[in-house]
């Protein structure tokens, strides 16, 4: 097990990857892998494998593994299920490091055989300290070796960020990379583990805790066979990184039969969700609020407080965001006299001055809206800030006035934005701020509401 | 416990109200005051001990759910009522061993549960949530694996959505968190230390005043 674990980090920095089973047919997975490869920009060694083709997108092919003449640090599998023994037992003879399996066909067909097969493999990769993503996985991707290991090229479409994400499920992985595509959001990894041979979330979060590339673990589970290990292992690393975990399941019920209520109540679901509370990991119910409390936690510090100041330009967004905000533990707090006193200088007595304010007044005034913003920035009570922006076309010239001194603050305390206009008018700009790590900023005001909500919940578990 | 081995012995795989309350008690959890009575003498004995008003309970490993049954009846403030409501609830019981159980009435508003179920994966976990009608009804319920150290406790009472009903409301006392962490933290030590209990089920526990009192109690053995 010590080797396997040794052997993580050459599975994912290769400086050779060989395809078995690559094509130059696209309806072969085989095809798509190495296109990920090649279009990915991954700059080792590529080795495509196959016995009846001799060249494969401009790259010499070689008949088997053993045949190549070098050193292979990563094998991607995509052959048939029946023929992954053979190859395995090929990959550690010659002395591979990593193997992402995508194959399916191992424990969860229905058919016996396919988990003979499973620990067939298990046994020999354990025996060579190989460690094995998959089967049954499209692969995964690590941005910052421009390796995309994967049936999917178009995951390199994908910035790079701080945000790991770890998956049992391809459709998830494949709707989060969609997702952060449109949302501008990057990762570090995304790593599908599909049928789990010897790497589960337990190594992976082990593994990712010492990635220098990674701040933000994400989880996506439906089950699993150890939770007691993956409990302990983010318990020891409690607070170092943020791990978020988004857990499916919660319609499965207890047990009907049970004679107390207790046992008929304690659905696996309560009792992974109580369990992961008690490691520290964060609950997250669905899909975009695990992306968005994640971008959250890569661009901005947690909060040492529950208190927020809300600084609309408009009223209404600033009361939807303070509505998801007092439901939810955080509090829309008093400023310091002082504060306030600069507050009433800027704005007229017109506006709602106190927490939330409404800036209304002063919105096309980018100075007036600017030395707001920095008086509340620095007030002791305020822990983080929201600052919620509709675009006007007498305030075009907002956003210019305020980013300078908010790039040089520089999420001192979580700085939330939801900052909208219509496409193309300031779209560069708030990615020039989010790529400068200065703001995270959400499409609507309940959104980035809802990330500070959980920033303060993983403060408090 | 000598409590489980002989409920075992005899085939079964509950114990009774009173022996589950007997279990909690020995691990220091507050039960309600009670005595178990098979006739009219001891029944005046014990409602002399306990004192008025009382609830009085039909008591038998074969029975959980005694509401449904009818064999329940509260605030009993005589010794008339006693004695009609004992021989009500010993004609309305079947079964071999009935038993009468005189307990205090225990006062307040506010009814949790807290419970042990034995996960496949994680073991020993422990149940807090709103109790009584409720329990089923809103299944405002979290769970934390054992053992629990005193913030998954104090963590798990603040993960219900009800969880105000702790504070001090509508001129109620708050309740006492230590109390209540305590009981949480010790029903887990209960499941690690006894492999024979498969659940506990202890609803209501009834805050009165500020404290937490086990006022009904079910253990599932195997």
């Amino acid at each position: 097990m010590e080797k396997i674990a040794a052997n993580m980090d050459p599975l994912f920095n290769p400086r050779s990857v060989a395809v078995i089973g690559a094509s130059d047919n696209s309806g072969k997975l085989g095809f798509h892998v190495m296109k990920s490869l090649t279009k990915g920009g991954f700059a080792g060694k590529i080795i495509p494998v196959n016995p009846g083709t001799a060249e494969i997108m401009g790259i010499k092919v070689s008949t088997s593994i053993s045949d190549y003449d070098g050193q292979v640090d990563l094998a991607i599998v995509v052959l048939p299920a029946k023929l992954i023994p053979g190859v395995f037992q090929e990959c550690a003879d010659k002395g591979v490091k990593g193997i992402v399996l995508i194959t399916a066909g191992f424990k969860e067909i229905d058919d016996p055989a396919g988990a003979g097969l499973h620990d067939e493999i298990a046994a020999i990769a354990n025996r060579a300290g190989i460690p094995v993503i998959g089967p049954n996985t499209f692969g995964m991707i690590n941005f910052y070796a421009d390796l995309n290991a994967s049936f999917t090229p178009e995951f390199s479409r994908l910035k790079k960020g701080a945000i790991a994400l770890v998956s049992q499920s391809g459709g998830i992985s494949h709707l989060l990379g969609f997702m952060a595509m449109r949302m501008d959001v990057g990762f570090s990894k995304i790593i599908g583990l599909g049928n789990r041979v010897n790497v589960d979330f337990t190594q992976m979060v082990d593994y990712l805790m010492g990635d220098p590339d990674t701040k933000v673990i994400i989880l996506y589970l439906e089950g699993i066979d150890e939770p007691r290990d993956l409990i302990e292992t983010v318990r020891k690393y409690r607070s170092q990184k943020p791990v978020i975990a988004y857990k499916t399941g919660s319609a499965v019920v207890g047990d009907q039969a049970s004679l107390s209520h207790t046992g008929s109540m304690a659905g696996r679901h309560e009792v992974y969700i109580g369990a992961f509370s008690q490691a520290g990991i964060l609950n997250i119910d669905n899909t975009e609020t695990l992306i968005d409390t994640a971008k959250a936690m890569a661009a901005c510090p947690i909060p040492d407080g529950p208190g927020i100041a809300v600084l609309s330009g408009q009223a209404g967004p600033g009361m939807a965001a303070c509505d998801v905000c007092e439901a939810n533990d955080l509090m829309i707090v008093n400023f310091s006299e002082q504060t306030q006193q600069k507050i009433n200088e800027y704005l007229p007595p017109l506006a709602l001055r106190t927490n939330p304010v409404d800036m209304g007044p002063a919105w096309y005034d980018s100075s007036a809206t600017g030395r707001i913003i920095r008086a509340v920035m620095d007030d002791e009570n305020v822990n983080g800030i929201l600052l919620l922006i509709m675009f006007a076309s007498a305030n075009i010239d907002v956003l210019k006035g305020i980013s300078n001194f908010i790039m040089d603050w520089r999420q001192k305390k979580p700085f939330i934005t939801c900052i909208s206009a219509p496409p193309g008018i300031w779209d560069d700009e708030i990615r020039r701020l989010e790529e400068s790590g200065a703001m995270a900023n959400y499409p609507t005001p309940e959104r980035a509401a809802r990330a500070m909500v959980n920033l303060w919940g993983y403060k408090k578990l | 416990m000598k409590l489980i081995e002989k409920a075992l012995e005899e085939g079964r795989n509950t114990l009774s109200e009173y022996e589950s309350k007997q279990l909690l008690a020995a691990y220091q959890i507050p039960v309600t005051r009670e005595m178990l009575v098979d006739d009219v003498k001891d029944l005046t004995k014990a409602t002399q001990e306990i004192g008025y008003p009382l609830v009085l309970k039909g008591c038998s490993y074969e029975i959980s759910h005694k509401t449904e049954k009818g064999l329940i009846r509260v605030d009993i403030r005589s010794d008339k009522e006693a004695r009609a409501a004992f021989e009500e609830i010993m004609t309305n019981m079947d079964g071999s061993e009935k038993a009468v159980l005189v307990q205090e009435m225990v006062k307040g508003k506010r009814e949790l549960v807290i419970g042990l179920t034995r996960d496949a994966q994680f073991g020993p976990c422990v149940m807090f949530g709103l109790g009584g009608i409720f329990t089923e009804i809103l299944k405002d319920i979290s769970f934390r694996v054992a053992p629990l150290e005193k913030r998954d406790a104090l963590e798990m009472m603040q993960d219900i959505k009800g969880h105000k009903i702790l504070d001090a409301v509508r001129g109620m006392e708050a309740a006492d968190l230590d109390a209540l962490s305590e009981i949480l933290i010790t029903v887990g030590r209960i499941g690690l230390e006894n492999e024979r209990i498969k659940e506990i089920d202890i609803n209501p526990v009834i805050i009165s005043g500020s404290k937490p009192v086990a006022v009904d109690a079910l253990v599932v053995i195997s």
